[in-house]
Formats: structure tokens, sequence, C-alpha cells
């Protein structure tokens, strides 16, 4: 147990404060929030940073934001420092400045007390389109960065107070749906000034001082608990290797190991990927620490508030500049915040999982989705999104528990919200005939990963353009503590183009045109297990198969559970236990 | 008020409140134990101790009374424990799961939290029948329905024994004939089972939200219907000469029958009344902006009503289940007197959620509890008496108290005792003004611009540090504070809440008539239903409200307006006034941008006549009323002084107490800090305002 230096009375009242704030910046942007990418699905974040700047809290976001704006922050004060001023906004996206990639849109707002800079927030949110030759920014044919769409250096969006309207226009101007965008930016600059309130608020109540003085603390004692959790792990080097499957670029898989080294109560995370390739999955340095992080994260299992302390004690290396997980210029990069992130992340989990065998989380299922563009005839306008409901996977299992159904992918550990599918045919001239869980999707084991999905959309009377990313089409999510799926197929992803009676199944990343009358069904993972299958208590399949979450076969095959009389979900014990014998 | 009574039962998790009103101005507060077993029990035990204390028998208050009104927590209940009734969902074929996937996310503050549980499913995936139809998003039919789907659902029904059935289809609010007639076919082949139609039931744009709130409706109907069958009956066989009005969760009553067709309005309706009680009891002074703020044992209820009218909630996650329908907004915190003070694994001190209950409770209840908790740390300040709470029927033990704060809080951060106890005060009391922000800040309402309305057993303590925390300068506190919810059920309306989609954008011609011509239809039939019901005309009031947004965004602001006739320029008006609402919430508006409506509502009233105010004789000089005086701590040091403490019950009107100073009432205890001073009002409330504010 820590004694604070401060009050510990003015400390807790301080956390929960800055919590407050963090959670009314969070709430200005979902429900002001243009893009459905954003208000329907969360894909934001919000954080709050001192002058150092160091960041003093992390909102309870999406985790692939998680790490990537530590380093997006520092280069931004950096980029300007010297000349910061009270109602300067800035605006930036450039991943060579620690962005993730660049529609994730990040506004830093400079906190001014008593004529001093004292505090940052910061937003983070992922914008329908951010211009370039492909409507929403994902362009599987991209093999430099300049194919993708604008890219923004620390840029003044405000200064001093006044907006740079020629600036706003000409950024504008370069995407689609216009509006939209504009409404985000909007969104994004409220949400900042919602932040610098609350904070200026506390201050006129405690004091500068007191605040800085408690936030600190607050920052020695994440640092503390994170040191602690680490110290627990036997000192040593443990690696984990995932494969990175080949989802069109036609280099064949990779592998991403991640080595820890734990000495003490500190650890060493380096990570070694293959050269970067002329595709849209490298990720720049900023963009991998949010995968380390979240790999780090399913180990920890921390419960907020989230702060830059957690991390003093862990070092990174993310591989010589060049490579896939420390991308140079001009390398593409659209699809980084998934793949190869959880890629990356599965390799960092793994490690963790040999040093700690029984606390680490399976998988998550990784995200493979689309995006949709075209024209709305209902108000003559264009329209482009990428859809969230198209990437819902299963979560993977626990020591504890089964995987929660549709929650992932592993990127947003459950962050985000796919959008009421009325609410999303009200937006766009879409039908959406489908969305559910999918049997046998689930990875098998001990605990059960949950369920992915399926998500069916047919245009309603206009041709849409459908681009489609990321992975996860043929390696199911990996499973921990021994867990194993005999049932591959059911629980990869797709996507299943049906045109004049015929279904083509699509496992690489392209653009596609579909007319009214064709339907595409893009079906997310599941995932993982935790725990041997065979072992999984007999009434928890059964109930499963009850469900139509397990089929028959998936009860045989994945669970070793045969059934005397199916229709009446009878088992037959002797046909069981013969079966689970088999792989003892 | 004709007849001789008004009665006002609310049962909360422990004790059922009895509010007797009668026609002289005498209102009374009576508490029994609630009963979940039986929650009729409760009633039955609570008249009989009326008659006990007041020698009035059951069926002489029953009979004589002109309303008896009930708040009940059957649903909710039922809907913590998960012990609803087996439901089916008939869903449109590939829809589903939308119940399942809820969006496909999970709550903050979980996310990496490996224990933590999905929501269990109140209608599990096998319960769960599509059937092959579809309706698009422009209203029209994309697939017509095929009957035998539902047919077959029903067969599977049958066969697995479901006693209540939904049927929800995507955009049959648009064109709700295939809903229609699937419910026909249910009847049909189901005559026993409860129904619950969706675009009957909540007719609003979002299928998950409408979903979701059939299904709890279904869980929920077949419980309420036997609850309200056996009150009914049971007030019938007292001679009650109307009706029981059920308290509903938007903040209005309702006859027995909408309870058990609607059952989703019953399920948070016990804290619901409390705007309507803290108008009530703040009208002597014409103040209508009031936050009320509700700490029992366990939890914190916070209300809000602003310029005379409560934040309703509509579309929110309820006990993890999302629900659509008009509520009036509660923010329920885990902060009670039960509260369990701890140190979390960061080394930070922290108040609940987690509480010691009613067993074994605080530590100071001597009955083997070790946590210190809320009540055992104002115990240590000296704000309660140790002779015990409830007229002294609980004697407190202060010994247990300081140990177990010693142990748990103070040893651990190197504090004393009585540093720790108040540090302990302060972050239950921080708990609750960031929960209080959720209700006013994130409303885009300045929390200075209200007083703070005390409900509750346990609030009084608590009361004026909340006013000071949040910059409130004025507080009331009634004398029946601890039932406020029963005196705010005696005093409430009939309510019903009728509601039409409307995806109308607001950029083009005739947007005004088609709306006008919405809210007539609303309107018409919600006369009509309260006409039936009893109610002349001049009896009847109307609020309309639109859920706005620009196009584009997903959430909405619901603006309010009065039932005036919507022509182009009033609707020009309203444009303007979301603006300004937007720019309220979210500093910034967007006037060049198109606004477009997705929901409207009409709330419908029926007035009901007021029982007679309380009233409280005039007093001889708060002097008269003093007990005595305790060592209590006001600050930070813990240094401490002796304070005067004062009987509630020997104040009359008029009387007036400088703090630091304590005045117990029967069922609450107050704690007027340094710089406050109360004065008792003639309608036995006490003004509290901070000196020199």
């Amino acid at each position: 147990m820590s004694h604070s230096k401060v009050d510990p009375i003015t400390l807790s009242v301080v956390r929960g404060v800055l919590e407050t704030t963090q959670r009314e910046m969070t709430l200005t942007l979902e429900q002001t929030a243009r893009s459905s990418v954003f208000n329907l699905a969360h894909d934001y974040s919000t954080a709050l940073f001192n002058a150092t700047p160091e960041m003093i809290l992390q909102g309870q976001d999406i985790p692939i934001h998680l790490g990537s704006l530590i380093p997006a922050m520092k280069s931004v004060a950096k980029y300007f420092e010297g000349d910061i001023h009270d109602g300067d906004l800035i605006l930036h996206n450039d991943p060579e400045y620690g962005g993730s990639h660049i529609i994730d849109t990040c506004m830093y707002y400079p906190v001014f007390y008593q004529g001093e800079l004292v505090f940052w927030t910061v937003c983070k949110g992922h914008l329908t389109d951010i211009g370039g030759p492909v409507p929403a920014g994902y362009n599987p044919a991209a093999t430099e960065i300049y194919a993708e769409g604008l890219r923004i250096p620390p840029l003044k969006l405000w200064d001093r107070g006044k907006p740079r309207n020629d600036v706003i226009n000409l950024l504008l101007s370069n995407m689609r749906a216009r509006r939209d965008q504009q409404g985000d930016f909007n969104a994004l600059i409220g949400a900042c000034k919602v932040g610098a309130r609350a904070l200026i608020a506390l201050m006129d109540k405690y004091g500068k001082d007191m605040v800085q003085t408690c936030i600190a603390e607050l920052l020695n004692m994440a640092e503390a608990h994170m040191r602690s959790l680490i110290a627990k792990v036997p000192d040593g080097t443990y690696t984990g290797t995932a494969i990175l499957e080949d989802a069109g670029h036609g280099f064949g898989d990779f592998d991403i190991t991640a080595t820890v080294t734990i000495t003490g109560d500190s650890c060493h995370i380096a990570i070694q990927s293959p050269p970067q390739i002329p595709y849209f999955i490298n990720s720049y340095e900023g963009n991998s620490h949010s995968g380390v992080y979240l790999g780090l994260m399913m180990f920890a299992q921390l419960p907020p508030p989230y702060n830059e302390g957690l991390y003093r004690c862990v070092s990174t290396d993310m591989g010589p500049k060049g490579t896939l997980c420390n991308a140079k210029s001009p390398a593409p990069h659209m699809n980084c915040t998934t793949t190869p992130m959880e890629t990356l992340t599965d390799a960092v989990r793994l490690a963790f999982e040999q040093a700690a065998p029984d606390k680490v989380s399976a998988s998550w299922g990784h995200a493979n989705g689309c995006n949709i563009a075209g024209w709305d005839k209902r108000h003559d306008e264009e329209y482009v999104t990428m859809v969230l409901a198209s990437i819902i996977s299963g979560a993977g299992a626990t020591a504890n528990q089964d995987g929660w159904h549709a929650c992932g992918p592993e990127c947003c550990f459950g962050a985000l919200t796919s959008g009421d599918i009325e609410m999303l045919e009200h937006s766009y001239p879409i039908i959406i005939h489908r969305y559910s869980l999918m049997e046998d999707s689930g990875g098998a084991g001990r605990n059960r990963g949950g369920s992915g999905t399926c998500w069916e959309v047919e245009p309603l009377d206009t041709p849409m353009t459908l681009i489609t990313f990321g992975e996860g089409r043929r390696i199911p999510a990996m499973g921990a503590a021994g867990a194993k799926s005999a049932m591959v197929a059911p629980k990869v992803g797709s996507l299943e183009l049906t045109r004049n009676g015929k279904t083509e199944v699509i496992t690489n990343n392209v653009i596609e045109t579909i007319h009214p009358g064709e339907r595409a069904a893009n079906r997310n993972p599941g995932g993982g297990g935790f725990g041997l299958a065979f072992q999984r208590d007999i009434a928890r399949v059964v109930d499963d198969v009850r469900n139509r979450l397990v089929s028959e076969k998936g009860a045989r095959l994945d669970y070793g559970v045969v059934f005397a009389n199916f229709a009446a979900l009878e088992v037959d014990h002797q046909a069981t236990a013969a079966l689970r014998a088999t792989a003892a | 008020m004709q007849n001789q009574y008004r009665l006002g039962i609310d049962a909360g998790g422990t004790f059922t409140d009895f509010i007797l009103a009668d026609r002289k101005g005498d209102v009374r507060i009576f508490k029994a134990l609630s009963t979940p077993q039986d929650p009729t029990l409760a009633i039955r035990n609570g008249l009989k101790l009326i008659e006990e204390e007041t020698g009035i028998s059951a069926t002489e208050i029953v009979s004589n009374a002109d309303l008896c009104i009930n708040g009940t927590t059957v649903g909710l209940n039922a809907l913590i424990q998960h012990k609803g009734a087996k439901a089916g969902l008939i869903a449109t074929k590939g829809h589903e799961d939308s119940i399942e996937i809820r969006l496909g996310h999970k709550e903050d503050g979980y996310r990496y939290d490996p224990e933590y549980p999905p929501a269990t499913m109140l209608v599990p995936r096998y319960l769960r029948r599509g059937v092959s139809e579809r309706v698009i998003s422009t209203g029209a039919v994309h697939t017509s329905m095929n009957e035998e789907d539902v047919r077959e659902a029903c067969r599977h029904f049958l066969r697995e024994g479901v006693d209540s059935v939904a049927i929800s289809f995507v955009w049959s609010v648009l064109h709700p004939d295939h809903e229609l007639r699937a419910a026909e076919i249910v009847r049909e082949m189901m005559p026993h089972v409860r129904l619950t139609v969706g675009s009957q039931l909540y007719p609003q744009v979002r299928e998950y939200t409408r979903t979701s709130t059939a299904i709890v409706n279904a869980y929920l109907a077949p419980i309420l219907t036997r609850y309200v069958e056996a009150v009914d009956g049971y007030f019938r066989s007292l001679g009650a000469k109307n009706p029981v009005r059920y308290f509903q969760s938007n903040g209005g009553l309702a006859v027995g029958s909408v309870v058990s067709d609607q059952s989703v309005y019953a399920i948070n309706s016990g804290p619901a009344s409390a705007p309507q009680a803290a108008l009530y009891i703040a009208e002597p002074w014409g103040l209508k902006n009031i936050i009320t703020v509700d700490m029992g044992g366990t939890s914190f209820d916070i209300t809000l009503t602003r310029d005379g009218r409560a934040n309703v909630s509509k579309n929110i996650d309820f006990l993890r289940y999302r629900i659509g329908i008009p509520m009036i907004q509660v923010e329920t915190l885990g902060a009670g007197g039960g509260s369990i003070g701890w140190i979390d694994a960061m080394g930070l001190m922290q108040m609940g959620p987690q509480s010691a209950g009613s067993e074994p409770g605080p530590a100071a209840y001597d009955q083997g509890g070790t946590q210190p908790t809320t009540t055992d740390a104002n115990l240590v300040l000296g704000y309660i008496n140790p002779d015990g709470l409830v007229g002294g029927r609980l004697p407190l033990n202060t010994q247990k108290a300081r140990e177990a704060i010693k142990a748990r809080i103070a040893d651990p951060l190197g504090l004393s005792v009585e540093k720790a106890a108040y540090g302990m005060f302060n972050i239950v009391n921080n708990n609750m003004v960031n929960a209080i922000r959720r209700v006013s800040v994130e409303r885009g309402y300045d929390p200075r611009d209200f007083v703070l309305n005390c409900a509750g057993g346990a609030t009084g303590a608590h009361i004026t540090a909340l006013a000071r925390e949040m910059g409130i300068t004025r507080v009331l506190i009634s004398k029946l504070a601890s039932g406020l919810c029963a005196y705010g059920q005696i005093i409430s309306d009939v309510k019903y809440n009728y509601m039409a989609p409307a995806p109308i954008r607001l950029d083009g011609v005739g947007a005004a008539q088609r709306l006008d011509g919405l809210f007539a239809g609303l309107e018409t039939k919600g006369v009509a239903d309260l006409t039936r019901d009893g109610f002349t005309q001049d009896r009847i009031s109307i609020r309309r409200s639109l859920d706005m947004r620009y196009v584009g965004q997903v959430h909405e602001c619901t603006v309010e307006i009065d039932p005036f006739a919507l022509t182009d320029d009033a609707l020009t008006k309203l444009i303007d006034a979301f603006h300004a609402r937007h720019e309220e919430l979210y500093t910034y508006s967007e006037r060049q941008s198109v606004v477009e409506i997705v929901n409207v509502e009409s709330a419908i009233w029926g007035r009901v006549d007021r029982p007679n105010r309380m009233s409280v004789a005039p007093g001889k000089g708060a002097a008269s009323a003093l007990e005595g005086t305790r060592p209590m701590i006001f600050d930070a040091g813990a240094l401490a002084q002796d304070v005067p403490v004062y009987a509630g019950a020997r104040l009359g009107a008029g009387d007036k107490i400088t703090g630091p100073a304590v005045i117990e009432e029967i069922t609450t205890t107050l704690v007027i800090e340094p710089n406050w001073q109360a004065e008792l009002h003639e309608s036995g409330v006490y003004l509290v305002d901070m000196i020199g504010a």
C-alpha cells in the first residue's frame, strides 16, 4: 500500500472530477457527431493531458486509440513549442506525427489558466471520409500513403480564438459528404471545449497547484499498480508469434513476434515484423503502441482510471524503421488499426500467456468489414460510411466465463456499438437483411468464445460501392490455455456476394459494385475459447445446442458430445465419454 | 379532495411507506417492512399498523378515501432477480438476434473485467423465432408476411410452455399491418398468453429499442397482471369507491388495466414521483428549478425539474435492458447509508457501490458487520444519534463504527479515525455530486440555478454538505422527507404517453402540416382515453415533444412545446429553440444545417384534485425544542465542537435554527452545517439558506 504524499480525500475527489470531465467530453462527441462511425459506433476517444504533456486520463474508449494519443500529443506539442496560445486549436492526423491512420482525426485544445498552459483536452475520432481516390479512405490498391487521403501534420485550425475558415474550407472541400465531416469537426471542437470548461472549474475550486499535485500522485499510483502486477510475473523472456494472414496482397502470410522481457517490476516489449509492403496494412509507430498496450491490458485486466503512469515501467521497441509494425513514409497504412494491429496484439497477448498462463484472455475475433458509398436518391445526396455493424466479432473467453457474443473486434474490445438497423437504413439507402449471430462461430474451449455475426446488405435503389478491409477469413481467433477448435470454417470471416442466384465467397480485400437485387453478406469471426474444449461441462454444451449456437456436428467435433436423441437434446453419455477419452 | 382520506402506498426495497392525508390537512407517514415475496402482504401489514396507531380501520380509510394510490417495485424486482415470465419473441427473419447482439457493445467501466458477464437474456435464443416479412425505410412492403412462419413459431412456443409473447418487426412503426396480422394469429393459436406488439407499445423509430422494450414488457406483463388483480381485489373488498391508481415511471398515475398491458411503464415508479413532490413542496416559494436527492440504505436517486418540468429520459439502458418509453429521469448511484468504504488496488479511498445492506448492515448496527459504512462515518462525526434511528428502535454502537473505520481506512492511510470518517463523508458526497452533474451539467443546466430538495431517510445528514459542494445556496427539507415518494404519488395526476414515428426533414414544404396532423391524431386518442376514464375537458392538458437533430446525427435533443397549431412560422421558432438547446448542451450550434425530426410524442394528463397541504402550528422559538448538545466534526481538521440538537416534533412554524445544528425528526436526521440557517415553514418544510448567499 502506497502512502500518498497528498491528502487522500482531495485526491479521490480530483480523480472523480477528472473522470466526470472526460465522460462529459465523450457524451458531447457521441450526441453531436454526424458520421455513424462516431455517433453510432463510438469510434472515438477522449483524453486529458497535463502541460508536460503526459496523459492524465484516458477515456474508457477504443483501445485502438489507447496508446497512439500519447506519442501524438507529444509530437504536436513539440511541433508548436513556444507558439501555443490561449484559444488555439490544433488538428492533426498524420501517422508520421504519432497518429494512427489518417481517417482518425485528432483535435488538441490547450487549456490556459491564469495565463499559463496547464492542460490539454484531446479528442480523436474516425471520420467517414478523408478525401483521396476511394470513398471512406480504405484503398486496397494504394501502394503509398498519398493514394489514401489527406495527410494533415499538426495544423492550427483556430488561432487565438479565431477559426481559420480558409484552412477549414480547404480541408472540407477535399472530403466527401462534406456536411458530415463538418459536423464531426464541430463535435470534436465542442468536446474539447466542454472538457476545458470542467477543468477550469476544478482549478477554480481547489487551486491549480493542488490539482496538479493530485494528478502527479495519480500518475505515481497507476505506475505503482502496474509495477506490482508485473513484479508477480517471474523474471524472464517470453515470446509469442502470431500469423498475419495474406488478405489479398499476394506476399503470403507473415509472422509477427513479440518478445516480453520481465525484470523485476518492469518489462520491455520488443516487436519483430517483416519489411513494410506496398499494401494498406503497414502500421506506423504510434499505432503500434496501441497494439502493444492492448496486449498488455489483456494480461493486466485493470479497472479504470487509465493514465500514462501505467506505462512508465513498460519500454517498447517496435523493430527497425521500415518494417510492418514500424512503418516509414510513404507506406500505405489505412487498414493498420485493425490489420496488423490485432495480430500484433495477439503476439503480445501470447507472450504474456507464456508468462502468466491462467490469467490472460483468449483472442477476440479480428475485424473483417466493409465501407459503403454511393448516391442517396431519397435526398439526392452523396453518402459514405464505414459499416461498424459489419465488424462485430465474438469476444475471447476468459478463465472464468464464455466470451461475449458480438462484442469485438479485438481492437475495439466492446467499446464500439454497431448502431440501430433502422437508423442505418434511415441514414443510408440500404436494406439490411440479416444481422445475426452464427452457429458454431465461437471458438471451442472449456469456456467458449463468443459468437461472431453476419451482416447482409442490399442497396435500396442505386448501385453501391462496397470496399472490404481486415482479415480473419482463414485463421480463427487464437484460443488460450490449450483451447482449439476442430471445426474451423464457421469460425472465420468472409464476404459472400449473391448475384443472379449465384453466391461467390470472397476472402480478399476488394472493391465491388453491388446493384439493387444483389446481396453482400459479411461474416465476422467468433472469439477464441479458453481451456480444453472436451472438458466443457456437458450441460453447457447442450444449452448452446438448444440455442443453436452450436450444431449437432459442432457438439461432436468441437466438444466431444454425442446425442442419443437430437430432437429431444438427450445426450448419449456413454458415447460422449468414449469420444472425450480419445482426446485425453 | 371530496372525501375524508387519500392514501398513498409506495413500496421500496426495505420499507413500504404509507402517507395518509385527511381533509383537515393532517398528513401522516407510516412505515412497514416490505415483503417482496408477497407484495400485498406489506399493504395489509401497513394498514394494520395505521389502525394500531390511529384507531382508524383499513375499511374505514379505504371506503372513505377518494383515491388509493400504489407505487410498486414488483416489476423492478422481477427484472433485477430475472424472475419474469417465460416469454417468446416473433421477429423479422434475420433479426432475431438484435436483442442479444445489443448493438455489439460492452458497458463502460468493465472493458477489461474478465468476470463481467453478458446481460442475462430475458428471451433466450431458442425462444426467438423469425418470420419472413420485410418493410423498408420508406414504409413500403419489400416482402409480404409468411403467415405459416407465425404459426410455426406459435406451435414451438406452445411446446415450450411460453406464457407471454412479444412481436416486433423491422420498420413496423411505418407499416404495422404485419405485426397486427401476426398478433391475430397468436391470439387465435395461443388465446391464453399475454401479447405485446412492438408498434403498439412503443411506436417509435429504432428497432433494437422497440424490440427490447417489447421484450421487457412481455417478461413483466403476467406478473404485474397478477399483482394488479390481487391489489384491486383487496381494495374492492375493503369497499374502495374508485379503482386503485398505480404510479408509473413516466411520473403519472394509471389504472390497473394499463399497468397489466403496458407493464414496462411500471418499472421504476417509486422515485419517479419525486419531481412532483418537489414542486408541491416548493410551491409556497414559487420555486420551479429543483434537484431532489433521495438517499436510502443502498442507493442514491437524483431527479430534476426545470421551469416546473421533470427531466425525462427515453431510450436508456435500465438494469442493462434498453427501454424506450419516456421515464422520469432518475439517476441512481450505489451510495447510501450502507455504502462500504474501501481502498482500491491503486491505493485510493473509495465509497461503495458495494453496500453492507441491512444484514449485516453498518458496523455500528453490531450485527457482525466489520466493514465501515457511510452510517458509521456519520456516527463518528456525531451527526446521527447513537441512541439510534427510527425513533430509537435501532441503537447504534459507536465503538464498533470506530473500530471498522480504524482497521479498514484510518490505519492503512495513516489518518486518525476522525479524519478518516470525515474523508468517507466527503468522498460519498463527491460521488453524489458527480452523479448530480449527470442530471444537471450533462443536460446543459447549471446546478447553481437550482434549489436542493431532500428525500429519503439517510439524506438529511448530507444535504447541506451536498448543497455546499454544488454551489447551491437553498435547501428544502420536508418533515415527510423520508416518505417523499409516497407523498408525491398522492398529489400526482393521471398521465399517458402517445407516440408516433416521424422521420421528417424540416427543409421542405408541408412538414408543419404533417406534424400537426400526427399530433392531432395522437391527442384525439389520448383525450378519448381520459374522457372514458372520467376526466372532463377542463381537466385534460397536453404537452408535446419532438426528438430533433441535425441531419446525420443519431442522438436527438428532445424539444418540448405546448399544443399550439404547427404553422410554418411556428416551425421556424421550433428550429430556433433546437439550435439554442444544442448550444446550451454542447457549446455550439449549426444554424445553417438542416434539422430533422425522428419521433414525436404527446404526454396527456388528467388533473386530479390535490389533498390539503400539511399545516404546522406557529412555534414558540427554537429554544423550546433544544434537546442538548453533541460533539460533532465539520471540517477536515477533524476538531470536534459541541453542537445543539433539536427535536423536530417540538418546533413550530417560524422557528429558526442557525448551524451548526442537528434537527432530529422521527424518521430522519437533518444536519445544518455552519453558515446555514433553517426555518420551519407552516407547510411542514424546513427552508434552509446559506447565510450571506
